[in-house]
């Protein structure tokens, strides 16, 4: 690329040909005002602040807009740009609402810095005031469209960033502004309420809704501690109190300047009353305030009783997917150094852990082959994207905007899942499960399995194969293909009762391509999840779409440290560095830096632990940051087998459902309140500092973990994050690049070279087939779990956002219209669901998007009831039904007198 | 043209011709315009559908041109010159009579959507002022009795139908 000269303000400068002069001026310190530019929208030239003029003919021009040429001479700031400017200003703030002093945007409004910064206060115009119904119905933004500027921003933030198409604009001239389709209040429109549209809006013409008026005290920067997006925030904090969140709008970053509702507006949790403040300690049945000295007395006293009378097999930790990477680390050290037991595990059970384990395990050494994707933004450049049992509008918001952009770009996106979600709208093709109620024969089970089973088939006779791939890094290829090749395709079809001729083009589009695939949750909680993985994996290897730029696996991570608690061993079978539990060489490394034995067999995972704990063989578990008892299913059941333990310590930021059957609770603190890093699903560590303090007397997890070391004799265990990240780097040649804190990125991204897989060959896994499943004629419709956007997981901590739980969505069972029809109902009729487990009861709203013969629930709504109709079983065991779905019955319940009604 | 009448058939055939063509929002537009006589609002969605567009982008556009209405328009459509011409040669009476004979204001269509009642900056027509268009017709030269006689027409052309 060419490098370009010019001057601006007498200063020479240079920068890369195609650059605007804006971008050139500010790469080189030179400041030039401007309300409609933003760095990752399209320049538009509408506020025409950004003016500079050209030394030599006079002339002016917008520089966002204008490409900078070689020899420019320009002025940025001469008294004809200044008149200008001033002219533009005073024309706006004419038009302008004189409600500075109430505004919510106070101090970060832009308009007013740059009115403040040219000297426009007394405006000689004839004031024009152009006024807007304030709307403001919903519980997250409120518009005041009378403070619009027109910059465009939300509208292109909108269609580039996020791509809802929620607002244009309307109308022309004065009466021109953005819109939403038919002017309805935005609850009523495609808007997602996130927020985008706000924290980018230069004025006060979008705002977040709270009763906070005015500017924050100050601000720091952060990592969102819901999904494993691991979105850069900016926390706006007043006193000790976090009172608005916005995005971090830095270039690079996994989100730049987008977030989803979660995000933006659901951290008002941190606020709750709920939130615990002092130890407690069971005495007499009753959980009663302590000291922090009693607490950890006591827990630190009975783990090393009940070690001593039971052995250590009869303690679990349960770690957190939630908590930081130096807090799991330190976690499973206590378990492992100090309790002598690998009875490790994470929520990450639930959302996704055991994929990326699986993931992992199909190379001959952890870690060397890497099956992953990396960063995000390589979706942008993918051959093909294959999006299977995701939906990433609700789970991981931001993904979605990925994929939508990726789209728009022409990049060809095929969607499996079951038929509803708003990628089906933007994919090339779409594939969904029969729900055919005319037979009994469960097509939703077979159905990922058979699916990839088809496309590897045809992909193979079509010799749309890497081979060249193949030899260099696999073996069994051979006879993968002759098992594939048996298949019987006209079997496959009619098991699962697949669209044959939506597979044909799948086929034909994936064909000769490499194949970036997005896994989501749906499909790890599948009866048949990890058969359906291995055939992907095999797939991958077939079409040589492995270590290849953008493609490979992203898998859907629900929480924000799900990879980082994996990573730091916070698992039954792997150690620090997904070292191998059962390799000697591997544990020799751990047991040296810790100076310890480490025991040689792989722990309980979390289902197990549950197990043994029914069975009466697990005698102890401390759980930190985990609230097992909303996020299992069969809670009654749960709930039994935790109660009867001797011991429960359980470290939270809220008294959940959890802290009940505690005989210890440890208040921890939230992501804002302490210092730490979270590994995201690319697999980027990201680190961030406390905000503000703890609420009353809570501690930082890592500072509880290390005063209970220092209780059981172990000080040397008590360390600062720093102190740990020294400690992991010093050991794991990988993690050595540490770096400062003031980097985001704490140690290199995972190498995405295909350089490094040379010495290891992959195996290709057997060739697996579903078997035919049968309806239970008792329970004639498939429920499906879904989660929606403004709740995470569970819903734990969304639950005590009030703006979540004031908002619209209350969770409706959605059903078909032809099912709808079928049991006359209609919108908020309420059904009650049953199932071999347990029941429920909810309204319904009629959705055409589903297909007949699913209901949809939505699951963390009313104490997340919907896991009482879950069995509780191992997940990836195609002896389990798998926890994604369940056959249920529905009755209509009469609203009136609450009196059954059978249909 | 009353907005029961519309001709959902015609529709799908004008969209169905267009499907996909980013490009052709505005020709789509004028079409579905011209032989519906206005873009119905419940249409708006399966426009942008068609054309892969977000909805809210196909109403900006809707909502810019005026030459674009998602009310209803009567059969006839004055449009009555406001220029400068126009006005120095009495134009604006011409609107007032106009406005008292058919008892509409600016921008209003009758209950029986035989008129809508519009003005234009400009017509072009300034030897003709002051003057007025009435569909694609130009009517030139206005005074009370030959704006009488102009309306009669139409209305008499409604007394046929």
């Amino acid at each position: 690329m060419e490098t370009i000269a010019l001057t601006i303000n007498g200063k020479r400068i240079s920068c890369p040909e195609g650059k605007s002069i804006l971008e050139a001026a500010e790469s080189h310190g030179i400041k030039i005002p401007k309300l409609c530019y933003h760095h990752s929208l399209q320049p538009f030239g509408a506020c025409r602040l950004c003016l500079v003029e050209d030394k030599k003919t006079g002339r002016l021009f917008a520089s966002c807009v204008t490409p900078a040429a070689q020899d420019m001479v320009l002025l940025s700031d001469s008294p004809q740009i200044i008149k200008h400017r001033r002219n533009i200003i005073s024309l706006m703030m004419a038009e302008h609402p004189e409600s500075c002093i109430v505004c919510n945007k106070g101090n970060r409004c832009q308009l007013r810095m740059i009115a403040a910064e040219l000297g426009i206060g007394e405006n000689h115009l004839y004031p024009m005031p152009n006024p807007k119904p304030l709307e403001q119905a919903n519980p997250f933004i409120i518009r005041d469209l009378s403070k619009c500027i027109l910059c465009g921003k939300c509208i292109r933030a909108d269609h580039e960033l996020v791509c809802a198409g929620a607002i244009d604009y309307n109308s022309r001239g004065f009466k021109s502004r953005p819109a939403t389709l038919h002017e309805l209040p935005l609850e009523k429109s495609t808007c997602t309420f996130c927020g985008t549209c706000v924290s980018i809006c230069p004025t006060g013409a979008l705002s977040t809704k709270t009763d906070f008026a005015g500017t924050p005290e100050r601000e720091s920067a952060s990592i969102c501690g819901f999904c494993g997006i691991g979105c850069n925030l900016t926390l706006g904090v007043v006193g000790n109190q976090i009172v608005d969140v916005n995005p971090s709008h830095i270039e690079k970053s996994v989100n730049d300047a987008t977030l989803c509702v979660r995000g933006h507006f659901a951290h008002d949790f941190l606020n709750s009353t709920q939130r615990l403040t002092k130890p407690l300690v069971r005495k007499e049945k009753k959980l009663t305030p302590a000291s922090w000295d009693e607490a950890l007395g006591t827990i630190a006293n009975q783990l090393l009783e009940i070690k001593k009378q039971h052995g250590p097999e009869s303690i679990a930790f349960l770690g957190s997917s939630k908590c930081s990477n130096e807090e799991n680390y330190l976690f499973q050290k206590i378990a492992r150094g100090i309790v002598e037991t690998n009875n490790v595990d994470s929520g990450g059970y639930i959302s996704g852990r055991l994929f990326l384990s699986l993931i992992e395990g199909r190379a001959d050494k952890a870690g060397r082959f890497n099956f992953f994707a990396g960063p995000l933004s390589g979706l942008e450049q993918a051959e093909v994207i294959f999006v299977l049992g995701a939906e990433p509008a609700q789970t991981a918001p931001v993904l979605d905007y990925y994929l939508k952009r990726s789209v728009k770009k022409g990049i060809p996106l095929i969607v499996a899942n079951p038929g509803k979600g708003s990628l089906t709208g933007h994919s090339s093709i779409s594939i969904h499960p029969s729900g055919s109620p005319l037979s009994n024969q469960n097509f939703l089970d077979t159905f990922y399995l058979e699916l990839i089973n088809l496309i590897s088939v045809q992909l193979l006779e079509k010799e749309a194969t890497d081979t060249s791939f193949m030899s260099r890094f696999t073996n069994g290829y051979e006879k993968y293909k002759t098992d594939l090749l048996s298949l019987d395709q006209k079997v496959s079809v009619k098991k699962a009762n697949l669209d044959i001729h939506a597979i044909n083009n799948a086929v034909d589009l994936l064909a000769g391509k490499k194949i970036t695939f997005v896994i989501g949750d749906e499909l790890m909680l599948q009866r048949y999840g990890k058969e359906v993985m291995e055939a992907l994996l095999n797939l991958a290897l077939m079409t040589g779409s492995i270590g290849y730029k953008g493609a490979g696996f992203h898998v859907l991570a629900k929480e924000n440290n799900l990879v980082g608690a994996w990573d730091m061993g916070t698992v039954p079978e792997t150690l620090p560095g997904r070292l191998m539990i059962n390799d000697e060489n591997d544990r020799n490394i751990w047991e040296k830096a810790w100076e310890t034995k480490i025991p040689r067999t792989r722990g309980l995972d979390l289902f197990q632990m549950i197990k043994k704990a029914e069975e009466g063989r697990l005698k102890a578990i401390y759980i930190m940051g985990e609230n097992p008892l909303r996020s299992l299913p069969q809670p009654n059941l749960l709930f039994k087998s935790l109660e009867s333990l001797e011991f429960v310590v359980v470290q939270d930021i809220l008294f959940n459902e959890t802290v009940t059957i505690a005989d210890v609770v440890l208040p921890g603190a939230a992501f804002s309140e302490k210092a730490g890093s979270f590994t995201n699903m690319e697999g980027k560590i990201q680190c961030f500092s406390p905000a503000l303090r703890p609420p009353g007397n809570a501690k930082s997890d890592l500072e509880i973990l290390g005063l209970i070391a220092e209780k059981m004799g172990f000080p040397e265990y008590k360390n600062t994050h720093e102190g740990i990240r020294k400690e992991i780097s010093s050991t794991l040649s990988t993690y050595s690049e540490t770096t400062a804190c003031k980097h985001p990125i704490w140690i290199r991204e995972r190498n995405q070279e295909q350089g490094n897989i040379d010495e290891e060959q992959i195996r290709f896994s057997p060739v697996a087939s579903s078997k035919e499943t049968l309806w239970d004629n008792d329970y004639p419709y498939t429920a499906l779990f879904e989660s929606l956007r403004f709740h995470l997981g569970s819903g734990t901590r969304t639950e005590h956002s009030i703006r979540i739980s004031t908002c619209d969505s209350k969770g409706e069972i959605e059903v078909s219209p032809v099912d709808a029809k079928k049991m006359n109902l209609i919108k908020d009729d309420r059904i009650k669901v049953t199932s071999l487990t347990g029941e429920l009861e909810r309204t319904v709203k009629v959705n055409r998007d589903i297909r007949s013969g699913f209901i949809h629930i939505p699951t963390a709504y009313n104490h997340n009831d919907a896991r009482h109709l879950i069995q509780l079983a191992p997940l990836l065991d195609a002896s389990s039904n798998g926890w994604d779905s369940c056959q249920v019955s529905i009755i209509k319940v009469d609203r009136v007198n609450d009196r059954q009604l059978e249909r | 043209m009353n907005p029961s009448e519309i001709d959902w058939e015609k529709f799908s055939e004008i969209t169905g011709k267009h499907q996909g063509e980013k490009w052709g929002l505005i020709p789509l537009l004028q079409e579905i315009q011209e032989s519906i006589g206005f873009i119905p609002p419940e249409a708006i969605e399966s426009i942008a559908d068609t054309l892969n567009l977000h909805p809210s982008q196909v109403q900006g556009v809707i909502t810019f041109y005026s030459g674009f209405s998602t009310e209803p328009k009567g059969k006839c459509v004055l449009k009555v010159c406001r220029g400068t011409a126009c006005h120095v040669k009495g134009g604006k009476s011409i609107l007032r009579m106009i406005q008292k004979d058919l008892n509409l204001e600016e921008g209003e269509t009758s209950p029986d959507y035989q008129f809508t009642l519009e003005t234009a900056a400009c017509l072009g027509a300034c030897f003709l002022a002051p003057a007025m268009m009435v569909d694609r017709e130009y009517y030139g030269k206005l005074n009370p009795i030959k704006v009488t006689s102009v309306l009669g027409e139409y209305r008499k052309d409604k007394g046929e139908d």
